[in-house]
């Protein structure tokens, strides 16, 4: 488990690298994640930065940043 | 513009053309559209593209079928010590060429006088007090609406249609395999064998395959679990283990996605809606195998649909026999070996390789799975247990 931050933060998308497989949406407790056929968007209300898409993406797409 | 049918179907992988096509089927009178977000059926593949015989034979023929890429008669085990087990079957199954596959079961919805839409998604959906869903649709003309009795959701892993209607689809994160494949070329791999190898070092969690698609050439990936990994993800565990198995081999056309080991999501339906396929979680957890299951619950789907607009109720109520039907037909099965899953990721790798062993020590032409496993629980009574959770 990762230590809670001592500031906020949310995932994003590196849109260059990510394959919009899909494998992130299910795995975001609030939803926060939409993928439509040209971009896949993080919600930057809904994100909790519970960091469960960040690992499991297979290249490596998604990434925290301060929120 | 807004465009009225009977059944809707969202995703045009093989659970929405079976479901398409069994609608069609059993209700011609109907009028039933089949939607894909993508220019082509069947592209991109995200698949390894591995069925099993009998399975398959419920739907199409494979024997000389264009759309298939080599028949597979042997399943070769590796230890995570590289020790390979052949196991003695036969008529094992076959390796698709998807992009002709699901075409081709597209092409026989369209044949019954399916509506297909190709570079079409659906963007949105609400309840109309008719109780007919209002689709919103995005496609290269622009934007339009389909209002529909029933829509099917069979969009897959991302299970959109699933989430619109209120449905349950999140995964927990150890039921999530992070997958990644290469096609590779030029590789010394039996062409009428699978390999499957397991390892903490090399899939944790899941495991590494090569399926053969013609002779020197197959798709090469593997499967893990991101909670059980070290910091890299599934496509640099899959260079890792390419570069140590097949270094000669020229890697092509990489594809990864995610594929879920869990059972099938506690609700299936509601008013006038129902998911099917990987949108429903429907994935042997154990294999991680899903196209014959997508297609039997597309079948399913179809069917159901269309005898519940018949019938003029397509409420949850209705649609309910949807959900019973597949928990009998395999989603009870998909429980007992999701509880044979969880008990098998205690096992460690030393205990692969001593299995290994023991598997090796049976006659090759008897090495069926059925005795490798009796002669298993002998030699290795930590089974036992794991046994004993498949049928508790």
């Amino acid at each position: 488990m990762q230590p809670a931050p001592a500031f906020p933060e949310i995932a994003v998308v590196d849109l260059q690298v990510c394959d919009r497989c899909g494998l992130c949406l299910p795995l975001c407790p609030p939803e926060a994640i939409h993928l439509a056929l040209t971009d896949l968007v993080v919600d930057r209300s809904t994100c909790t930065g519970c960091r469960k898409c960040i690992a499991p993406c297979p290249v490596g797409a998604l990434t925290m940043v301060p929120a | 513009m807004t465009h009225d049918t009977d059944v809707l179907v969202i995703g045009a992988g093989p659970a929405g053309a079976v479901a398409a096509w069994e609608a069609k089927r059993a209700a011609p009178e109907l009028d039933v559209v089949l939607l894909e977000r993508d220019a082509r059926v069947g592209t991109p593949v995200r698949c390894a593209e591995g069925v099993g015989d009998g399975g398959l034979r419920e739907f199409a023929d494979p024997d000389g079928a264009p759309w298939v890429a080599r028949k597979i008669t042997r399943v070769v085990f590796v230890a995570p010590d590289d020790t390979e087990v052949k196991v003695a079957e036969r008529d094992v199954g076959w390796i698709l060429d998807r992009t002709r596959f699901d075409a081709y079961l597209a092409q026989r919805a369209v044949a019954l006088g399916a509506e297909l839409l190709v570079s079409t998604e659906a963007s949105a959906m609400t309840c109309e007090p008719d109780g007919r869903w209002c689709v919103r649709l995005r496609g290269t003309e622009g934007e339009a609406t389909c209002r529909a009795r029933v829509v099917i959701g069979t969009d897959g892993v991302e299970a959109m249609v699933g989430r619109w209607a209120g449905l349950d689809t999140r995964v927990p994160a150890r039921d999530m395999e992070s997958c990644a494949q290469y096609v590779v070329e030029g590789i010394d791999v039996d062409p009428d064998a699978i390999y499957l190898q397991f390892g903490a070092g090399i899939a944790p969690g899941g495991y590494a395959w090569v399926f053969p698609k013609s002779p020197g050439v197959a798709n090469v990936g593997l499967g893990l679990v991101a909670l059980k990994a070290d910091a890299r993800n599934a496509r640099q565990y899959l260079d890792a283990w390419i570069a140590r198995r097949y270094p000669r081999g020229a890697k092509t056309a990489c594809t990864v996605g995610g594929v879920i080991v869990h059972t099938t999501i506690r609700q299936t339906y509601t008013d006038g809606v129902l998911v099917a396929g990987d949108a429903a979680h429907m994935i042997n957890p154990l294999s991680g195998g899903g196209i014959v299951n997508a297609m039997k619950a597309g079948r399913l789907a179809g069917r159901v649909a269309t005898a519940a607009i018949r019938a003029g109720d397509t409420s949850a109520s209705r649609l309910s026999a949807y959900h019973a039907g597949w928990m009998e037909l395999l989603g009870d099965d998909h429980l007992k070996y999701y509880r044979l899953k969880r008990a098998l990721e205690d096992l460690d790798d030393q205990f692969f390789n001593s299995l290994a062993r023991t598997a090796n020590a049976i006659p090759p032409e008897k090495r069926t799975l059925g005795r490798i496993f009796a002669h298993a629980l002998v030699r290795h009574p930590q089974l036992i247990p794991v046994a004993a959770r498949f049928f508790i």
